[in-house]
């Protein structure tokens, strides 16, 4: 995360607002830095321009290996290592592996994805993160620019155009 | 918008022609079906039956799940779902042909019709007061008209919105929520026993306590399947407008995830079964392993593999062309799984009824080898199996490896006779359809699932 961004960001209290402010801060090229909600706004991401997360596709990856560190460990130790007889059953019995194959396909994916994502959003064990407003977690909706080495001029004409757009508030805050 | 399905008359003649195929590939089967033609016929008249009459069933089911589950974004197509149901009446006059069949011998479907096959069997005669003609006709007929009356109520209730216009009280809506809190319970308890009678009763000494749980969901899956291509259909008829790729993604997702749901349930009766290895249980797998590995395996890989690794990813489900597909498949492949569920048994009985015993029973050992009779036709094969012990098992070991179209694998006239039934279910489903506005204007959850919206990163196609 970067240190000391000046950011100026306007409160919405509705997301169609919210959504028809994008729509033009896109329309006029305006940089958005981010757009913060409560809750998941469909028809936001196509707007902003987001692609697709790809989260899932390490998702598929640690699964895979999950499926395999049980599969070929559990091979492993039945065949090679030690061999025991259960209930008269071959050493490499495939049916009696697949619950345990199944459940650490499961851990992998979980776990493998829960750090990919702590890690590609910087989160983690004493990281804090700066919260512009704690609304935002609660019932407004809000569209930041950032503005550092902005010229007064060019940060007036985005606080107009947040006032224009109707946001009910619009704030400085450096963090 | 068309809010009015109209049944063309061009779709009636093909499936109608259709019909007349299916026909005609049974007599051809009762006629010229090989060595054991008639249990040929017989097992697949009960196995598209009982494939049909069950998606039938779940479809009373999910809408009563839909319902009691304050469901909304169902609502658009919940028609079809009606429709669907409206297969019952037909299913219980077929089932009726079957039961006829159990009083007056002119089929040979259940070893357990056979008075004096149960009176020299020890593990049929305990399991008599339940596997008898007068039980299977009483429970079948009560059970299913129970369902059909249900499939009826919910269909008039839903009219009635229609009928009741604006109405804030919801009153249609609200009755149907106290019927389907009733046929939940009723429904899934007794379905149980119509897949017992129906189904698992062919390999009469065999029991499973997950079979019920497996079939269902095999009926489950392919009635999603069937939803999700009557909606594309429909879709490229220019129908339903306001189904969207939504709701199809959403139907997606049902498919992918019973499909799984499947999978756990077949691999946990095998699981269990393989695991307590108890000679009279095993011997299902045993013979389907060994003497039917393609229905074995295929089974698996058309609807395991298939769904889950194409259905996997998001936008394979927002595609008609790859959901269209993986949908026929999985239909085709929960018919193929009631194949596998009903011919090998039938079979073994047919080889039976010919006078002899399966080599793969005798290595079983154990018990009476008379418990192990399938007698199907006539006294005389009866009393000469009577007197002899296991001296005919070596000869008909050699019979068993030999390949029977029809029991081994679905041949051209089961394709021929399962098509001639999808017409006829098509055919009722459709002419359902037409009878009722596919937009059910008065539903209190029709806006919400208009509005229904599952993906957040829609890509230009998005409507």
């Amino acid at each position: 995360m970067k240190e000391n961004q000046e950011v100026l960001f306007g409160l919405y209290d509705d997301e169609t607002e919210l959504l028809e402010a994008v729509k033009q801060a896109k329309a006029e090229h305006l940089d958005i830095m981010d757009v913060y909600t409560p809750f998941p706004v469909h028809g936001l991401d196509p707007i902003l321009g987001l692609e697709e997360s790809r989260l899932h596709i390490a998702g598929f990856i640690f699964g895979a290996l999950g499926t395999l560190t049980a599969f070929l460990f559990m091979t492993w130790v039945f065949t090679r290592d030690w061999p025991v007889i259960f209930g008269g059953k071959p050493y490499w019995s495939v049916p009696a592996f697949i619950p345990i194959t199944f459940e650490l396909t499961v851990l992998f994916a979980a776990i493998g994805m829960v750090v990919t994502f702590y890690t590609i959003c910087g989160l983690g064990p004493g990281v804090t993160n700066p919260v512009l407003d704690e609304r935002i977690s609660d019932d407004k909706f809000c569209l930041a620019f950032q503005t550092n080495g902005a010229s007064n001029d060019s940060i007036n004409s985005l606080k107009g155009f947040l006032q224009r757009t109707g946001a009910s508030e619009v704030h400085q805050k450096v963090i | 918008m068309n809010k009015q399905f109209t049944f063309e008359g061009k779709q009636k003649t093909t499936l109608i022609a259709l019909m007349v195929l299916g026909l005609v590939c049974m007599v051809l089967t009762w006629f010229a079906g090989g060595q054991f033609a008639h249990e040929r016929f017989w097992t697949n008249f009960l196995h598209n039956v009982a494939f049909f009459t069950g998606i039938s069933f779940l479809a009373v089911f999910v809408y009563a799940c839909k319902v009691l589950a304050y469901s909304g974004w169902h609502s658009a197509f919940k028609r079809v779902m009606e429709a669907i149901s409206m297969f019952l009446p037909y299913g219980l006059v077929f089932m009726l042909i079957i039961i006829a069949g159990n009083y007056l011998g002119f089929h040979h479907l259940y070893h357990w019709t056979d008075a004096a096959a149960v009176e020299a069997d020890p593990i049929l005669k305990g399991k008599a007061s339940f596997l008898n003609s007068n039980f299977y006709a009483i429970y079948t007929i009560l059970v299913v008209g129970m369902w059909i009356i249900f499939a009826y109520k919910f269909r008039s209730l839903s009219l009635q919105e229609d009928e009741d216009g604006e109405d804030d009280n919801f009153t249609a809506y609200r009755r149907m929520k106290k019927w389907a809190a009733w046929f939940l319970p009723l429904g899934g308890f007794t379905s149980a026993g119509i897949i017992w009678l129906w189904i698992m009763s062919i390999d009469a000494h065999w029991y499973s306590t997950m079979f019920a749980w497996y079939t269902t969901a095999s009926w489950l899956v392919s009635c999603v399947a069937i939803i999700i291509l009557l909606l594309i259909y429909l879709k490229s008829k220019g129908y339903y407008s306001f189904v969207t790729q939504e709701h199809l993604h959403d139907l997606g997702k049902y498919l992918f995830g019973f499909s799984v749901f499947w999978t756990y349930l077949w691999f946990s009766q095998y699981m269990l079964i393989w695991y307590a290895n108890v000679g009279e249980e095993t011997v299902y797998f045993q013979d389907r392993i060994r003497e039917f590995p393609v229905l074995f395996y295929g089974n698996l890989l058309i609807n395991f593999v298939l769904p889950f690794l194409v259905l996997m990813r998001n936008d394979t489900k927002r595609k008609f062309g790859t959901l269209g597909f993986v949908a026929v498949a999985v239909l085709f492949g929960h018919w193929f799984d009631f194949f596998n569920m009903i011919k090998p048994g039938s079979l073994k009985a047919a080889q039976h009824g010919h006078g002899g015993h399966d080599g793969g029973h005798g290595s079983e050992g154990g018990h009476d080898h008379h418990g192990e009779l399938l007698i199907q036709q006539g006294t005389e094969a009866k009393a000469q199996f009577m007197g002899g012990g296991g001296h005919e098992v070596a000869e008909h070991a050699a019979e068993a490896g030999s390949f029977f179209m029809g029991f081994d694998i679905p041949g051209l006239l089961e394709i021929g006779t399962f098509l001639g039934f999808g017409a006829l279910f098509l055919f009722v489903v459709l002419s359902a359809l037409a009878k009722a506005p596919l937009y059910p204007e008065f539903d209190p959850y029709i806006q919400e699932s208009l509005h229904h919206e599952v993906e957040q990163h829609a890509p230009a196609e998005h409507h």
